[in-house]
Order: C-alpha cells, then sequence, then structure tokens
C-alpha cells in the first residue's frame, strides 16, 4: 500500500463516484495519521481519500446501512473486507446489484496502537506507506513491518478480496495457517481455562467488540433485548416468561457467557477482518477464539467460508 | 512544596501498606496500564494514563447494594481505607466534577464513604499525551485539584506538594525534605515545559453555539461511523450513568451497574417509545450532556480532556473534532 497505489485509488474513484450515490472510502482524521471510514459523493472529494496500512477499519457495517437509503453505493474493500460484503450478500443482508467493489489487494494492516509507541510526534505525520517489508513515515522513517503489523494479518487466508468489480494491485497468495491455534490447543484445559479467566477478567462489555462486528447485524441481542418491552400492560406471567439469558455485571460468568455466546454465532461466518480485536479498549485477544471457531468449521465439516453459497448454519447435512 | 530523594512512589506505597491502607497504582498489562492493587508501586516512566480512570476505585462498574431472599440483607457501605498513586490531574478534576453529581442535593452514601476514605496521590504530568487536551478546558497537566497529594517528577528528585490536609498526613509517612527555592524554578519551568506539549485542543468557546445547533444534521455527519457502543462512556472519567438490576428471582441481588448513553436501551420507555432511537440522537447527547446540559445544571464542562475516548473508539469519533467543527 503506497502511494501508487493511493494514486490509482483516486483515478478509479473518480470514475466511479460519477455512477453510484456513494462511495466509502478512507480518509485521514485532522490532527493525526489514523485513518477512518469516510462517505463521499461527487469527484472533487476524492482527493480527501487516502489508502496506507492505516486503511483498516472493515466497511461492510456502513455499506449495509448506507444501503437503507442509497440505491447504489461503492466501496473500498481489502481481502477481510470484500470476504464480510460477501458474507452478508450470500446470507441476503446485501443487494450484490447495488454494490460496486473497488477490491484492493492487502498486504496486512498497521495496529494502530503499536505505531503510535514508534512515533515521537503523531502531528509530524504526513504520509504512511508500506515498501517491501517496511513501514515508510514522511517518504524518510522507516519501521519494520513485522513490528506494527496487526498480528490477525499473519494469518490472512484471503489477502485477495474474494469478490470485487475491479482490483487495484497485484493478486496475493493467502495462507491457511492455525499453528498459534494448533499451540493453544495443546495446553491442557486448566491452563485454557486460566488464560481465558485472565483475559475476560478484564471485559468491561462495553460491547465494542459485538457492534464492530460487520457480521453482528442483529437488530435484536440475547444480550440487551430492545423489544422485549414491559408495558404496563403486560401481564406477569408473560414478564416471566422473558429470556434473560445473561446479566449485565463483569463477573467471570457473565463475561464468558457474553463472549461464547457472541463468538458461536459467528461458526462459518467470520470474515476474519479482527474489526473486534481492534476495537476491544482492554486489549482482549478476541481473534483467537475466532480462529478456533474458524479451524472447527473448516476440519470437522470442510466448510469453505470463501467458496460456499449456503450459510454454514443454515446447511443441514452438517448437522447430521 | 516538599522533595524527597528517594524512590517516592515504591517508598510511600510499602508505608501506606503498613498503615492498613489498600493500595492502587498504575499496573502493565500488556502494553497498556490499570489501576490494580500493589504492595509497591513502581510508576515507568512510558506512563500516560490509565486506559479505564479512577473513577472505576470510587464508583465501580458493578456493586451490590441489597440481597433478598426471606428477608432483605443490606450490603454494609464500604468504608475500606484506599490509596490511589499516580492519579493524572485530569481524572482528580473528573471526581471533583462526580462529587457534584453523587454528594450534591442527594447524597449517594455509597460514593461517598469511598470517595471519604480514598486517598488520591496525584503525578504531574511533564509531557501531554498524544490525545491530552486539558489545557485547552482551562486545566493543567500540574492541577492539584481534586488531590490530596501531587508529585513532581525532576531529574533528580520528587516534589511533593500537600495539596490537602489528608495530604499532609500522608506525607508525613516520608521524611520529606523542605523544598528549595532551587526546586521550585525547577517545577515552574516543567509546568512550562509540559504546557507546551500539547499536541490537541478544543475550544471552548463553540460550545456557546450548542443551543443553536441541536437540530443541525452535522450530528448525522459526526456520528456517520459510531457503532453505539459503551467505549467512550465507560472509559470516560466524568461518565456517571447507572442502571439498577436485580439478579435471582426469589433470592438473589441488586446491584447497580454502569450504564451507557450509546445504548439503544439506555432510554427506552416502557410503553416501548424510545426517544433516542436512532445513533445519532444518542451521540449527540453525549456532547450535549458534556457541554451544554452539565453546564447549565452544575456550572462546569464534564469533560477533563483525558483524550481516552479518542484513543480508545473503534472508528475514530474525535471529540475535540467534533466540538471545533460546530458552526452555524
Amino acid at each position: 500500500m503506497n502511494r501508487e497505489m493511493e494514486e490509482k485509488l483516486k483515478d478509479v474513484c473518480k470514475r466511479v463516484v460519477k455512477e453510484v450515490d456513494a462511495l466509502i472510502a478512507y480518509k485521514r482524521k485532522k490532527t493525526e495519521p489514523r485513518e477512518v471510514l469516510t462517505v463521499i459523493r461527487s469527484e472533487d472529494e476524492v482527493d480527501s481519500i487516502s489508502l496506507s496500512p492505516l486503511s483498516v477499519n472493515n466497511p461492510a457495517k456502513l455499506l449495509m446501512e448506507l444501503l437503507k437509503t442509497e440505491k447504489k453505493v461503492a466501496v473500498v474493500a481489502k481481502g477481510c473486507d470484500a470476504k464480510a460484503i460477501r458474507q452478508l450478500i450470500i446470507e441476503g443482508k446485501i443487494d450484490r446489484d447495488r454494490v460496486y467493489i473497488i477490491g484492493v489487494s492487502c498486504p496486512g494492516v498497521v495496529d494502530y496502537r503499536k505505531f503510535i509507541k514508534k512515533i515521537d510526534d503523531l502531528s509530524d505525520v504526513e504520509r504512511v506507506e508500506l515498501i517491501d517489508d517496511k513501514i515508510v513515515v514522511n517518504g524518510k522513517d522507516e519501521i519494520p513491518f513485522s513490528e506494527v503489523i496487526f498480528e490477525n494479518c499473519l494469518y490472512c487466508s484471503n489477502p485477495t478480496p474474494v469478490i470485487y468489480d475491479e482490483l487495484i494491485g497485484e493478486p496475493r497468495e493467502g495462507r491457511v495457517d492455525f499453528s498459534d491455534i494448533d499451540e493453544f490447543e495443546r495446553m491442557d484445559r486448566e491452563k485454557r481455562w486460566e488464560y481465558w479467566a485472565k483475559e475476560f477478567e478484564r471485559c468491561i462489555r462495553c460491547h465494542a467488540c459485538r457492534n464492530s462486528c460487520p457480521l453482528c447485524y442483529c437488530t435484536e441481542c440475547i444480550v440487551d433485548p430492545t423489544n422485549l418491552a414491559i408495558s404496563p400492560m403486560t401481564p406477569a406471567e408473560e414478564k416471566a416468561t422473558y429470556p434473560k439469558i445473561l446479566g449485565k455485571t463483569i463477573s467471570i460468568s457473565d463475561n464468558v457467557l457474553y463472549h461464547l455466546v457472541r463468538v458461536l454465532h459467528h461458526a462459518g461466518r467470520c470474515a476474519g477482518c479482527g474489526e473486534c480485536e481492534r476495537a476491544c479498549p482492554m486489549g482482549i485477544p478476541l481473534r483467537k477464539l475466532e480462529r478456533k471457531l474458524e479451524k472447527v468449521v473448516i476440519e470437522e465439516f470442510g466448510y469453505d467460508v470463501t467458496k460456499e453459497e449456503i450459510p454454514f448454519l443454515s446447511r443441514l447435512e452438517v448437522m447430521r | 512544596m516538599k522533595a524527597y530523594s528517594g524512590d517516592f512512589f515504591k517508598d510511600l506505597s510499602r508505608k501506606l501498606v503498613e498503615a492498613g491502607y489498600r493500595v492502587f497504582a498504575p499496573v502493565k498489562v500488556k502494553d497498556f496500564y490499570l489501576f490494580k492493587e500493589v504492595k509497591s508501586a513502581q510508576i515507568p516512566d512510558d506512563y500516560v494514563n490509565t486506559v479505564k480512570s479512577v473513577k472505576e476505585i470510587v464508583f465501580p462498574q458493578n456493586e451490590v447494594l441489597i440481597k433478598y431472599g426471606d428477608w432483605i440483607e443490606e450490603v454494609p457501605i464500604d468504608e475500606e481505607k484506599k490509596a490511589v498513586i499516580g492519579v493524572r490531574p485530569c481524572d482528580a478534576k473528573a471526581l471533583k466534577l462526580l462529587d457534584k453529581v453523587f454528594l450534591e442535593d442527594v447524597v449517594d452514601p455509597y460514593y461517598e464513604a469511598r470517595r471519604k476514605n480514598t486517598v488520591l496521590i496525584g503525578y504531574a504530568c511533564n509531557k501531554a499525551g498524544n490525545y491530552c487536551f486539558c489545557k485547552s478546558l482551562g486545566l493543567s497537566p500540574f492541577g492539584t485539584e481534586g488531590l490530596d497529594l501531587l508529585v513532581i517528577k525532576t531529574d533528580k528528585k520528587y516534589l511533593v506538594d500537600e495539596v490537602s490536609d489528608k495530604g499532609k498526613e500522608i506525607a508525613k509517612l516520608l521524611d520529606l525534605e523542605d523544598a528549595t527555592d532551587e526546586d521550585l524554578k525547577v517545577k515552574e519551568e516543567l509546568e512550562k515545559k509540559a504546557l507546551e506539549s500539547f499536541r490537541i485542543s478544543i475550544n471552548v468557546e463553540n460550545v456557546k453555539i450548542m443551543p443553536e445547533v441541536f437540530e443541525s444534521d452535522y450530528w448525522k455527519e459526526v456520528a456517520l461511523n459510531c457503532i453505539s457502543c459503551g467505549v467512550c462512556t465507560y472509559l470516560c472519567p466524568t461518565c456517571y450513568c447507572f442502571d439498577m438490576l436485580d439478579e435471582g428471582e426469589r433470592r438473589g441481588y441488586r446491584y447497580r451497574c454502569w450504564d451507557s448513553c450509546m445504548f439503544p436501551l439506555y432510554t427506552l420507555e416502557t410503553s416501548s417509545h424510545n426517544p433516542r432511537s436512532e445513533k445519532w440522537q444518542r451521540l449527540r447527547n453525549r456532547f450535549y450532556d458534556k457541554f451544554h446540559y452539565m453546564v447549565k445544571r452544575k456550572g462546569e464542562i464534564f469533560c477533563v480532556g483525558c483524550g481516552r475516548c479518542i484513543e480508545f473508539c473503534p472508528v475514530g469519533i474525535d471529540i475535540t473534532e467534533v466540538i471545533n467543527g460546530l458552526s452555524r
């Protein structure tokens, strides 16, 4: 992800933005190099967009939201972003015909929290590029990519978008690598429990992991049901039958239940973008849980999330 | 002003433990800091602030109020002696703001007891962090408001400002010398340097136009990427909303737990009407609450410029950008 790719993307966007109602891309924040998702609607806004190793957030969620009001939306999508969009298409949440996907072949993105620790003054950073295996700041200062890469990207299976209308950058090979999970599985049960108890102990139940996930799109979640309003007319028997599956405390039992329920709903669906882990203010390694599930889905059920047309949980034959 | 040449935080924390205090200090977890109970405090130089503020010590995320079964059992008020070491001036100021909520008019006995029994040992910031903007709110990285002691680290020693009577008592635990004129000069220089190190700021003047722009589409724009999570409010040192819940049908406990105005459930009424059903309405409320409603109700802006909500927002919403971007 260097300047050349960014320029190419801008050229593409200049053309595409005229053909759609809105275009989702990345732009730099005003006061720091961090990038955020932005929606542009005209050619002259194209110059404000950027594409760099700091273009991290998954646009699929915003895409789904915009499609409620816009007829046709273009979106800049990296490998994992496209995987999420594809999943939303096969789940009937996004209409393929109303989306124009500008795919970006992605070498991995930067973990911003690691990145800022390497920078003296964030205000000085004007340009961040990935050139070969180095993150180059302002065209001169170099940081080895391996020191600031978002760990999740090391295991990326689809750096090239699985679905796109046009592609920027040369296609890249992904890999199926569960070595970290294999290693984890070799730990005994008590050790694993100890590990997760320690991690979940920090959870503050801000629900950022759930809310940032493009595939957690339910309007009603068992964690905080909003449609179960109790009115003065609600009889006691009805109140009694309302499900209360987990409490709102940050006790280990509520936290574990929250995370396990959340993760299990992603079986055979997770796009692997890592938004959950990135969103977590408490540094809980949430991708580990998702990746364990991915491994089971592949190894036990032979389901390839990037190829199948029927959602995993709808494929009844795997349930036998 | 006093001075100490030894390892102040370590020595004081040990004395405090001996004196029966539960001592909390910033502890590195992975690559960030959290307040944790320690026997001996040590604060490395890369410490800017904790992810969760000192709020959680006087106003914990979950707090059991009563237990019930065949009868009701009151849970005794927590009157343990606690000391928090390494509190940044912004967080201490935030507790002064929380005092206005919990101790004015109706007094919250749980909060009151914890507050009364907690000693705050502040640590002046020699350099503003990446997301700090307390200066633009009229505060200082060397501010003392709300603290019992303020500790300033110089090249050679620690300077100790005895802010309150409680602080004076605590300071007696160590043999402190009087600060010299030279020390005071060094302190002044450090403060000046710290005040010059701010990278971002908030334009407080802009807050005045808030009553006129409530209906603006700006709020929809600002909320475009908002995912309605609780990061900003839970990490905020001045957010204080909580919910009360009962756990258990015939026997169980009643507890309160932090709540967030970013959650749709927060304003859902029993009639199933929700006055803030859209995420932009909820996000707008956060800014109005901090910069307008609380100014009206309590006379002060409920933001201390710690920058946690900027640093940890999963989608990059920036409180300074939002306020600075307000226009008629």
